[in-house]
């Protein structure tokens, strides 16, 4: 494919579009611009990029540090000063700018900002207001205020503080009465090199936690944070660590289904509430000690476990006293019979019956759901595996450089994503009412995906086995010719073998399918996917 | 310091001071001499309040990081108060650890600080067993009847009163 125009496009669009999104190369547009180059993947691409920025550690503190350095120049306070302020205010500088200059004196008062710091008494000695002992001024400290404290009592106050997690940001003097703030300074003055390596790393973090605009990246280990610019109906964000998730609520990316209806199935399925319905549906009360029982052998006499051990009829659930053989003995029993015949129990067993129902019917959805995630997972090692190794000996092996393979990596990654789309029509499914004809079509429209993804699938799979094949023929072509002995060598197997799929790929002892690429085996002329005849 | 050594001193000399100087409304020592960290104290019912002439007992507990983390109170007589729970413990704002809580019903200036002693936190129980503090209570029935069945509360605590003599 006409990479170098690819390339030019690319670098079109980076000059075009945020400049500090693309600072490095790890961003994950390089992964979409790479093949499929058209118009539809331009506009995508660029919509993509005013949606959100993905922000590395160094660009936050970088962001933190300018945001910082503004307030404490404009405002003329201390670096430390501005930082309380900051923090105070979530990291809005137009905020802290509007409540500075609106009421400079009420915001001191409010986040303990003292304008005159009090100086600690001149005296020989002092008494330290938390251990009583007197000691020299030299060994007291105090913050603006002046409320005098010995060093180790102060030692003690912020380690604790500090224990507490990020509260410690908002440290005030242990002076009930006084609500003077605790700065950096004092902490780097007191604090050890651990506590104080714990106090910037709370302080970093709360430049991404009170943002109302960033996000930490929910992956696994990832250490990035996502701003987020556009709330539109796509919330989807995906990091530069490939995890792909919603915005709005941090779980995986879930579209179609909207955040509410993802955040009802997984509390469904972590709740208890599945294991309450299993157990109206299959366990009956003891109606003495209302234990739950599940019947799974024996008679209708029932003896409770102790402490209770009473003894009931199973059917009428009324003790077992009352039974006998006017009741028609032990095998049946004709309260029952007659009150079920009266409609005395329909009711609760309409209930049992209907939530039988309901647990099989989320079985079904749950299982689906649960096991598109576990092929996922297979997909997404597949796909490491493909990245880190396989692309490698491939692009040996048919001497095409790595970077005409791309669209190798693109296809696992569009299984990966298919296979989460098709995860989350599950629990869109499930929550679909029966009386939406509607939705139930637009549902199983999006389910005909599974189709395509087994496809794709199979398409990469064949490849990728006759890659691995090919990788045979290279080892054991020195020693031993079998595989290539087996394969017919009619004249049409050579024409075949100058066959090749869109990006190049020359695969010796399989054709690609001009009409839907399917990999096919040399040995037959009719392509096993789309039946298309060569 | 973080050491147990600097709460057990701080609480040694605490003990010294108010056995060299009783404070008027309650008295204090050690329930085990061998152990600073529990305080066995009894406070006497504020006059003017339903608890007067009460003698009501209380366990300190202590952690090893005191002064930076609070003390519990739990009493050992039978309390009948919106603020201590039905076993007994004490929930005031400054035996709370420190910070601003999340409910947001108490400023971090009425938690706890390492500035309090064992005089300061009795004086605070006593204050609130004269105005009871209805918001968050820990008794809620207690709470309840606090407010609207004033005779029933009386009648309780009046029997509490009493039971506190008996024991003496």
């Amino acid at each position: 494919m006409d990479s170098d125009e690819d390339m030019l496009d690319a670098s079109d669009s980076e000059l075009m579009y945020d400049d500090d999104l693309y600072s490095d190369d790890g961003c994950g547009s390089d992964k979409i611009d790479g093949d499929y180059e058209s118009e539809d993947s331009q506009s995508f691409l660029t919509r993509r990029d005013q949606r959100y920025n993905i922000l590395k550690e160094e660009e936050i503190r970088q962001r933190q540090e300018e945001d910082i350095s503004k307030v404490s120049g404009i405002l003329s306070i201390s670096r430390d000063a501005a930082c309380i302020l900051l923090r105070h205010y979530k990291w809005n500088v137009t905020k802290v700018h509007d409540e500075w200059f609106a009421n400079e004196e009420s915001v001191r008062k409010d986040i303990g900002l003292l304008e005159e710091p009090v100086e600690i008494p001149n005296s020989t000695e002092l008494k330290c207001g938390i251990c009583f002992e007197a000691l020299p001024s030299s060994n007291m400290r105090a913050a603006a205020c002046g409320h005098h404290y010995c060093i180790e009592c102060w030692k003690g106050y912020i380690v604790a503080s500090i224990k507490d997690g990020p509260i410690c940001l908002g440290l005030r003097c242990p002076e009930p009465s006084c609500n003077v703030a605790i700065d950096h300074d004092m902490i780097k003055k007191i604090a050890s090199s651990e506590d104080q390596e714990k106090y910037s790393r709370f302080l970093y973090r709360s430049y991404v936690e009170d943002n109302r605009k960033i996000k930490w990246c929910p992956g696994p280990g990832c250490e990035n944070a996502v701003e987020f610019f556009l709330a539109d109906s796509n919330n989807d964000v995906m990091c530069n660590c490939a995890h792909w998730f919603c915005w709005n609520c941090t779980e995986e990316a879930h579209r179609p289904v909207d955040c509410e209806t993802v955040t009802k199935w997984l509390i469904k399925n972590s709740a208890e509430s599945e294991n309450m319905n299993w157990i109206l549906a299959n366990s009956k009360p003891c109606p003495k000690c209302k234990r739950p029982i599940e019947k799974n052998q024996g008679c209708m006499h029932m003896t409770c476990t102790p402490p209770c051990r009473f003894e009931f009829c199973w059917l009428c659930l009324d003790s077992w006293q009352s039974h006998g053989e006017r009741t028609g003995g032990f095998y049946s029993c004709n309260s029952y019979e007659r009150a079920k015949k009266e409609g005395v129990y329909d009711e609760t067993e309409k209930r049992r019956e209907m939530a039988k129902n309901s647990l099989e019917r989320y079985m079904h959805y749950y299982e689906r759901w649960a096991s598109n995630q576990s092929s996922r997972q297979k997909a997404i090692a597949d796909l490491h595996s493909m990245e880190t190794e396989k692309i490698q000996k491939l692009s040996e092996i048919i001497r095409e450089p790595e970077t005409q393979l791309r669209f190798i990596i693109d296809a696992w990654q569009q299984i990966v994503d298919c296979r989460r789309l098709l995860r989350w029509t599950y629990a869109y499914g499930f929550y679909i009412p029966d009386k939406e004809t509607a939705k139930k079509q637009l549902f199983e429209y999006l389910q005909v995906l599974l189709c395509l993804v087994c496809v794709t699938k199979n398409y990469f799979e064949n490849l990728v086995r006759a890659l691995e094949n090919g990788l045979e023929d290279v080892d054991s072509s020195s020693s031993q010719t079998s595989t290539s002995k087996n394969e017919p060598t009619k004249g049409k197997s050579g024409k075949n073998k100058n066959r090749t799929t869109p990006a190049g790929v020359t695969v010796e002892d399989h054709w690609s399918c001009d009409r839907c690429t399917y990999a096919n085996p040399a040995s037959s002329d009719r392509c096993q996917m789309c039946q298309h005849q060569v | 310091m973080a050491s147990s050594t600097q709460a057990s001193l701080l609480l040694q000399k605490q003990l010294r001071d108010l056995m060299k100087h009783p404070v008027e409304g309650f008295s204090a020592g050690l329930v085990d001499d061998s152990n600073v960290f529990e305080w066995s104290v009894t406070i006497i019912g504020p006059q003017d309040t339903l608890y007067e002439g009460g003698y009501f007992n209380a366990i300190m507990t202590f952690p090893l990081d005191y002064p930076n983390n609070p003390p519990t109170v739990r009493f050992k007589s039978e309390m009948w108060h919106p603020n201590v729970y039905p076993d007994g413990k004490v929930c005031i704002s400054i035996l709370h650890p420190p910070g601003d809580d999340p409910n947001g019903y108490e400023l971090a200036s009425e938690r706890w600080s390492p500035v309090h002693t064992v005089e300061s936190i009795i004086l605070s129980i006593i204050s609130m067993l004269s105005s009871p503090n209805d918001e968050s209570p820990a008794n809620v029935e207690a709470a309840k009847e606090w407010r609207e069945n004033w005779d029933q509360f009386r009648k309780k605590v009046g029997r509490s009163v009493r039971r506190s003599q008996e024991m003496l």
